[in-house]
Formats: structure tokens, C-alpha cells, sequence
């Protein structure tokens, strides 16, 4: 995996200018960041308690050969630089992972935007 | 999501508990949802699976430090390796079977791959430290000591890096010039610090045993007499929980 050649998705990304994506951009609110939300609590950790799923996560894409660690670290860092630009780090990464996800066509936004739904029905149910 | 246990009737439910929980975010956010979103439709396509998941969120929280003084144990004894650890660490680490590329084996979580390991000399003293946030090498050191987070750490070292480490209880003399190294989202950084006195002879696994995390942050030294695998002393449990467990002590409130 490490020292392969990139993949035509990722020269593709390196030649297109990231763009917003809607639905992720109803998405940041940067009130409800961990580094904004978590002194309201008193809560000390550093990263949110997904941090270490989205890492998961982002190891397993790596993992099956769906998506490079190399790739999706220069991906972030292009899209950190431009589209999430402000966006403090653990949500930038999360973002950034999903814009890559719908950007390559892994994802689309209506299912995401659907299993976004579902999920929080579920954890606001009582 | 279905609750192991009902602690309204279990009759040791959080009534009993004499300290009150820590605090927790008391909302859920859309990122939570996202990160939750993505994981769950990736499963659901096949992309992995969620046994695979758990193994990698599972590894990931026990990473520990172990990696980054086989490093210093190798570079100390080996002084091609240390010069190949000084130019281009990342390639080092390969040696020792650490690939920051990799999220297999020995691999990282998502860190950044631009490390570099600042060699302490007789006159110069490395100490590391994120200003921003939390950055640190995770794959040599594992997951970052809670104090290395906090912002009295943070914001202090930069300005009074000598008083910051005499309260670590590293004395230095004013003729070491002490460099502090602000890692960022993009460079990780490492100590190597020099090797103590009274290691002569001493095999790579030994070397390695006195190489502690704290020596790789740079707010300690390695000393001969000191291993990071001490056994720890232990404090005798002031109220045994007896052979029957505490659900079989019947009346008890």
C-alpha cells in the first residue's frame, strides 16, 4: 500500500479545484465543534469520544485498498487548505473523509443525507 | 440502541455510587451523526466490515510507546541507523517495522507522515510540545500523556520551558541551551536523547527498557537505574469486594 502509485482518482482530485459540497456544508457549525462544545460540559478530553471510530474507519478504507492512507492524507490537506479551511481538526478530518467518499463516488450525498436522518432519530430516541 | 443493563431496577444502579460521573457532552451534534453515517453505509457496502472496525478502533486505543524506544535503543547502538534516523525518519522507521503508511501491524492512526527525531547533544536539550492541539508521533509513542493536552503544559513551555521541566523534575544547567519544538497538524516530532552513562554493553532490549516516553517528549532523561517497565507499587484494596461479588451482598445499600 505505502510507495504505490497514486490512484486516477487521486490525480484526478489533484487537478480539480475542491468544491463545497451541500450537504456537508449544512453541516458546519463550528458552535458545535468539539473544541467550542466540550468546555460548555466541563468535559477535558482533547477529542471527541468519535475521534477513534473515524480513525478506525479511516485505517479500514486503507486497509481494503478503497482508499490509500497517502491519498486521503493529501486529500485532507487540499481540501483542509481550502474547503474546510477554519474547521478545527477532528471535524476537518471527519468532513474532509466524507467529501472524499462522495467526491469518488464510495458514497452518494441522498444516501448520506438519509442515513444521517436515521441515525439521529436513533440517538435522540428516549 | 438497546441497554445492557436497566439501572432503574437492578438495585445497584448509579444512586448507590459514591462519586458523581465524570462530565460528558450532553448533546448529540451532526458530527457524531456523520462520523456514524459514513461508517455504518461503508459496512453496509461491503467496503469493510464491522469486525474489522472494532479490531482497528480496539488497536488503536492501546498503541503505546514501545516502537519509539526500540528507535532510540537501535540509533544509540547502530550509528548508520541513527543517521538515517536523523535524515529521513520516516524511512527509519520502516527498519523497525514501523510504517506510518500502514495501518496494519505496528502502523499509525491517521497521523501525518513528516517526523523529525531531534538528537540531544551534551549541550543541547530537545523538549516537544503542541501549542495548538494535541499532535504528537502515535505511532513510536502512542497516544499522548494527558498532561502533554493540557494548556498549562501547552502555553507554558514555550515561555518557561526551564521551570516547566524542573516541575517534571529535570534540573538543567544553565549551560544547555534548551530547544522546544512546537509540533503542528502536518510535522511530528521526537527526541533522541543521549544515551546515559553506565550502558555499556548493554544489549539493543536492554537500552531500549530505560528509553521511556517521557525521555522521547524530552521532559526526562534515560538513566542506567531506570526502566519503563518498573513493577508499579501496588495500594491494598481498602474494601475487599468479598469471594461472592457484590451482587450477592443481599440488603446491602
Amino acid at each position: 500500500m505505502s510507495g504505490s502509485q497514486p490512484s486516477a482518482a487521486a490525480a484526478a482530485e489533484r487537478k480539480a479545484e475542491p468544491a463545497p459540497i451541500p450537504l456537508l456544508e449544512t453541516l458546519r457549525d463550528e458552535a458545535k465543534t468539539w473544541e467550542k462544545l466540550a468546555p460548555c460540559y466541563g468535559v477535558t478530553n482533547p477529542d471527541p469520544p468519535w475521534k477513534v471510530s473515524l480513525d478506525a474507519t479511516c485505517e479500514c478504507l486503507a486497509d481494503s485498498a478503497v482508499l490509500p492512507a497517502l491519498e486521503r492524507r493529501h486529500a485532507e490537506d487540499r481540501l483542509g487548505e481550502t474547503v474546510y479551511q477554519g474547521t478545527p481538526g477532528p471535524e476537518q478530518q471527519l468532513l474532509a473523509l466524507a467529501h472524499i467518499m462522495l467526491s469518488r463516488g464510495l458514497l452518494s450525498e441522498e444516501d448520506l443525507a438519509r442515513r444521517m436522518n436515521v441515525v439521529r432519530l436513533r440517538l435522540e430516541a428516549a | 440502541m438497546q441497554r445492557s443493563h436497566d439501572h432503574a431496577d437492578s438495585g445497584h444502579g448509579h444512586d448507590y455510587h459514591e462519586h458523581p460521573a465524570a462530565p460528558m457532552v450532553e448533546e448529540i451534534t451532526d458530527f457524531e451523526v456523520l462520523e456514524i453515517a459514513v461508517r455504518e453505509l461503508a459496512i453496509e457496502k461491503g467496503l469493510f466490515t464491522a469486525e474489522d472496525h472494532r479490531k482497528f478502533t480496539e488497536w488503536a486505543e492501546q498503541i503505546g510507546p514501545a516502537a519509539g524506544s526500540r528507535l532510540v535503543a537501535k540509533a544509540w547502538i547502530d550509528p548508520a541507523f541513527k543517521a538515517r534516523v536523523l535524515t529521513d525518519a520516516i524511512a527509519a522507521c520502516r527498519e523497525i517495522g514501523i510504517d506510518w503508511a500502514e495501518p496494519t501491524g505496528a502502523g499509525t492512526p491517521s497521523d501525518y507522515m513528516n517526523l523529525r527525531v531531534l538528537e540531544d547533544t551534551p549541550t543541547v536539550h530537545h523538549v516537544i510540545v503542541c501549542t495548538l492541539c494535541s499532535c504528537y508521533p502515535r505511532p513510536l509513542l502512542g497516544h499522548s500523556p494527558y498532561w502533554y493536552r493540557s494548556p498549562n503544559y501547552r502555553r507554558r513551555l514555550i515561555r518557561w520551558p526551564r521551570q516547566v521541566l524542573t516541575e517534571f523534575g529535570l534540573s538543567l544547567s544553565s549551560e544547555i541551551e534548551v530547544r522546544v519544538e512546537d509540533s503542528n497538524q502536518k510535522c511530528r516530532f521526537m527526541v533522541l536523547p543521549m544515551r546515559p552513562e553506565g550502558t555499556e554493553g548493554w544489549t539493543e532490549e536492554q537500552l531500549a527498557g530505560i528509553v521511556t516516553r517521557d525521555c522521547m517528549i524530552g521532559v526526562a532523561l534515560p538513566h542506567a537505574a531506570r526502566t519503563s517497565d518498573e513493577v508499579r507499587p501496588m495500594h491494598k484494596a481498602r474494601r475487599p469486594v468479598p469471594q461472592a461479588g457484590r451482587h450477592g451482598e443481599a440488603g446491602r445499600r
